[in-house]
């Protein structure tokens, strides 16, 4: 029958074409989430420091979904050309079994992105940064990312300085607001990493210190990171579950 | 100095003369000028929790070339009742004994030089009261400028003394207050409303999972039937090809039955 013929072959080739396409964006979410994973912009500290280090274990289950996808991708390729039931049967367990984890890690990045509030940076800064007694490792973790995150993004506090001037904080506790209306880290250093003014920066003259909140700094990374795995994945996923459709359809029209 | 001898004059013209004579006798000049917080250029510590910065008094004190100019720094009650006899550098207007039990000190003495007019284009001319932070407890220097204890409010005046005897001041501020810091309570941190675009992924991710599940369960449960294009199944490639049978096992295989 010449028409069923070609309603076969144009739902195989479709189905070919779902897969191919599903194998090079399993393995283009697999570069992205590594990217992700060895490229943090150095707020991987920060997030680890709040319990947040979700958003990271959403991006390793992306690497090895985007792998599995890709095996997968030939898998189905190899069942639908020779009409295996078995293979395809196989295909769609462990496509189902995928889909379900790149699903929770979607969900995980989006989720913890919601969570990263100014507030929360906010109270993990003014609790933890400069702590006298470091109670652990983490709480120098966290001074030592807070100063390389200033430094680097030329900010201060997460609003701005004020945020040393507005609420208590662990750092108050040891520095004199006369000395230290903020850290010495939030003033411009020259070459040496000494401040070019010590009385400007604690006068507060605009050009000798930073008047900017490094909220900004870090939000911006944070964001492309969640929304990459959760947007690029969430796209992946719509993909796929047309494919998988297809491929139930053609498997049950398999001759047993 | 002149011999100034009344002539038959009443008392009703002396009056006034010797009212005109007595804060000449004084001569303490009040100065219009008002000091205020820097606002120009705009600073970002301009009031911090213990400290505060106000302008220079340049142009100010021209006249007093001799003098030496203080900052008398008081409580707001205290503004009222504070003495411009009281000497700096004594226990009354100690920096250390702020604020009780003296309510005004003195500080930030400088000369007219320090204060040159008209003030150049560019610098900027402040004072930070509060900056000095080694001598808070030191009771040999009372001109401390410490860091103010309390977050007040204060106000401010500059006092003219030459020798010890006051010649200028100026009108006293506006009451200044400082910054306090609040204990951070933040008003949500974990659990605060998810957005939208989470709940769309959850959501269609969630329906299309499901479906998926039921297209398998469908799938299994109904093994082998339905088609594509018509009731026909369609076979296996290899099935396709058809076999080319030797007639003489055609004609054969009968006869082997029987």
């Amino acid at each position: 029958m010449a028409k069923s013929d070609d309603c076969i072959h144009i739902l195989q080739g479709l189905l070919v074409f779902g897969n191919v396409v599903i194998g090079m964006c399993g393995i283009a979410l697999t570069a992205e989430c590594i990217y992700f994973v060895s490229n943090p912009h150095g707020v991987y500290p920060l997030l680890k420091a709040t319990d947040n280090g979700d958003i990271n274990a959403a991006a390793w289950i992306g690497i090895f979904v985007g792998l599995a996808l890709f095996a997968l991708s030939i898998l189905g390729i190899i069942g639908v050309i020779k009409a295996s039931r078995t293979l395809l049967l196989v295909y769609i367990i462990l496509m189902l079994i995928t889909f379900a984890f790149e699903m929770a890690s979607c969900i995980t990045a989006a989720t913890h992105r919601d969570s990263l509030t100014p507030d929360l940076f906010l109270k993990q800064m003014l609790d933890r940064y400069q702590k006298s007694e470091p109670a652990n490792n983490s709480d120098s973790e966290v001074t030592k990312a807070w100063d390389e995150l200033m430094l680097q993004n030329h900010c201060c506090g997460v609003t701005g300085p004020s945020d040393w001037q507005e609420y208590q904080s662990a750092f108050r506790l040891t520095h004199s607001d006369a000395d230290y209306p903020w850290p010495r880290t939030c003033c411009v250093l020259d070459t040496q990493g000494l401040p070019v003014s010590l009385d400007g920066c604690k006068l507060g003259v605009p050009g000798y210190y930073n008047s900017n909140g490094c909220y900004d700094a870090i939000s911006g990374p944070v964001n492309t990171h969640a929304w990459g795995v959760a947007w690029f994945g969430f796209a992946i996923l719509c993909w796929i579950f047309c494919v998988l459709l297809g491929t139930m359809f053609y498997w049950s029209g398999i001759e047993y | 100095r002149p011999h100034s001898r009344p002539r038959h004059a009443g008392v009703h013209t002396m009056l006034p003369l010797l009212l005109l004579l007595l804060p000449a006798a004084h001569g303490i000049d009040q100065l219009g000028y008002r000091p205020a917080l820097t606002t120009e250029p705009p600073l970002g510590g301009v009031t911090t929790g213990s400290t505060f910065v106000v302008d220079q008094p340049r142009c100010v004190f021209n006249d007093y070339g001799n003098a030496v100019i203080w900052l008398v720094v008081a409580l707001d009650q205290a503004a009222s009742s504070f003495n411009n006899t009281q000497r700096p550098g004594t226990s009354e207007t100690a920096f250390q004994r702020f604020p009780d039990p003296v309510r005004a000190y003195m500080t930030l003495n400088a000369t007219l030089g320090s204060y040159p007019c008209p003030k150049p284009e560019g610098e900027i001319a402040v004072l930070r009261v509060g900056s000095e932070t080694s001598c808070t407890e030191d009771v040999t220097r009372p001109s401390c400028n410490g860091p103010l204890p309390v977050p007040g409010p204060y106000r401010v005046k500059f006092l003219a003394l030459e020798g010890s005897v006051p010649v200028a001041e100026t009108a006293w501020s506006v009451p200044i207050m400082l910054r306090t810091a609040k204990p951070f309570s933040s008003t949500s941190t974990a659990g605060s409303g998810h957005s939208a675009d989470m709940i769309a992924i959850t959501t269609i991710l969630s329906i299309l999972f499901a479906i998926l599940l039921a297209g398998l369960v469908a799938m299994l449960f109904f093994w082998g039937s339905d088609s594509c294009g018509g009731s026909s199944t369609f076979s296996k490639p290899e099935s396709v090809t058809v076999r080319r049978y030797n007639t003489h096992h055609v004609y054969d295989q009968p006869a082997a039955r029987l």
